[in-house]
């Protein structure tokens, strides 16, 4: 393999695991912000006054969260379908050629 | 003037973190970060079918770096291309200093088949006659030489007549603190019911096979018995402690920062007959891959 093939790999490969890092990362990321956000709603649902405003703000929240993480994993996720297809077509070029 | 660092240098090194870290997985999906086993007269790559080196020795040194290292770990601070394997050439004369690169993140067993069967095809190619065979390995690298004697002997390799001098510096026999922590902390998060703490227990879970081997030193594929080292072979374990006093409880918590010394001299295997242990109190873990101190011992032990 000569030096820019192998550069270009080295790139991509770095955009592949960065582009998965992203699209697991927001999930996982996801899940640790409304478990956090679960326990101060689960606090002020057990006070009489705020039950009720908490309960509205609580469905929009994790409404909102789940959008906002959901577009950066989707956004990861196209990523990685580009680099996986180039990588599958790579392994492919270097198994005919052997 | 700061020594200048290259772009290229600047890429192998990110990728040996993430070889590192994700290894197994990089290999498995064919990405560029994952690392090529490799062998390197100086800065030179030989093709292991038709090693071409410059000065072809009758015997070879072969410096095997750690987790998440590249080569450059052996050489001493300003003074690139100045390593034990340089030196103990330098010394034996007739002698070729090699170095090894690895994805240190597949299983320990995997690139100790692999390295086994690149030393086969390394010696018999080698322009002259191999009469000695030595080999240096720091922190997994040590493992790594282990488990490369042990599919050397069970494949009746050739290399393994040339009773090689087997050094582990710094290398966790019975595992590694650190790795073993690990393991614990992500088990126990697991646990929990909290899905935050769980988060974090997944992502410690990430970590590549290469690691989870250090968690108990395995070398051999998972329900092979442990083997014995190479009867063919010396053996020499050089370990580290972090503070000079011996007996300092950071030392017997912590040993060179990684390895306890307990560990690197494999007190906990069974039947080990070694020809040399030695310790460097106040030598880290890092440090123990390029010191005067153990260069002296090295070449004590094998010229």
């Amino acid at each position: 393999m000569n030096k820019g093939n192998s550069d270009m790999h080295w790139w991509l490969g770095l955009v592949d695991l960065l582009a998965h890092g992203v699209q697991h990362g927001a999930v996982k990321l996801q899940r640790v912000h409304l478990s956090v956000a679960e326990e101060s709603f689960r606090i002020l649902e057990t006070v009489p006054v705020t039950r009720p405003g908490a309960r509205v703000v609580r469905v929009w929240h994790h409404g909102i969260s789940r959008l906002s993480y959901g577009s950066v994993a989707m956004a990861g996720a196209a990523v990685t379908r580009i680099t996986d297809g180039y990588l599958r077509e790579r392994d492919d070029r270097n198994v005919n050629k052997s | 003037m700061a020594p200048q660092v290259s772009t290229g240098r600047i890429q192998q090194q990110v990728a040996a973190i993430a070889s590192g870290f994700l290894g197994d997985w990089l290999e498995h999906r064919g990405n560029g970060l994952a690392v090529p086993m490799s062998v390197f007269a100086g800065d030179t790559e030989l093709q292991v079918e038709k090693p071409e080196p410059e000065a072809p020795g009758r015997t070879l040194c072969l410096s095997i770096h750690g987790l998440m290292e590249l080569e450059s770990v052996w050489d001493f601070p300003s003074r690139p291309g100045y390593h034990y394997g340089s030196y103990l050439a330098e010394q034996l004369g007739d002698a070729s200093a090699l170095k090894l690169r690895f994805n240190t993140g597949r299983p320990i067993y995997r690139n100790g088949q692999e390295l086994a069967a690149l030393l086969e095809s390394l010696v018999s190619n080698w322009p002259v006659p191999v009469q000695r065979l030595i080999l240096i390995g720091h922190s997994m690298g040590g493992l790594l030489i282990r488990s490369a004697c042990h599919y050397g002997m069970v494949n009746n390799h050739a290399w393994i007549t040339r009773s090689p001098d087997c050094v582990y510096i710094g290398s966790p026999h019975d595992g590694s603190w650190l790795a073993v922590g690990a393991h614990r902390a992500a088990g126990w998060l697991n646990r929990r019911s909290r899905d935050y703490l769980r988060v974090i227990g997944e992502v410690i879970d990430l970590r590549s096979q290469g690691i989870r081997n250090l968690s108990r030193g395995d070398v051999l594929e998972p329900g092979v018995e442990p083997q014995p080292l190479l009867p063919e072979a010396r053996h020499y374990v050089v370990s580290g402690l972090l503070l000079r006093g011996q007996q300092h409880p950071v030392n017997l918590l912590f040993g060179d920062a990684l390895v306890q010394q307990a560990s690197a001299e494999g007190a906990g295997q069974s039947g080990w007959q070694l020809a040399g242990c030695a310790n460097f109190p106040g030598v880290d873990h890092i440090r123990l891959a390029h010191h005067a101190s153990v260069c002296q011992q090295l070449e004590d032990w094998l010229v």
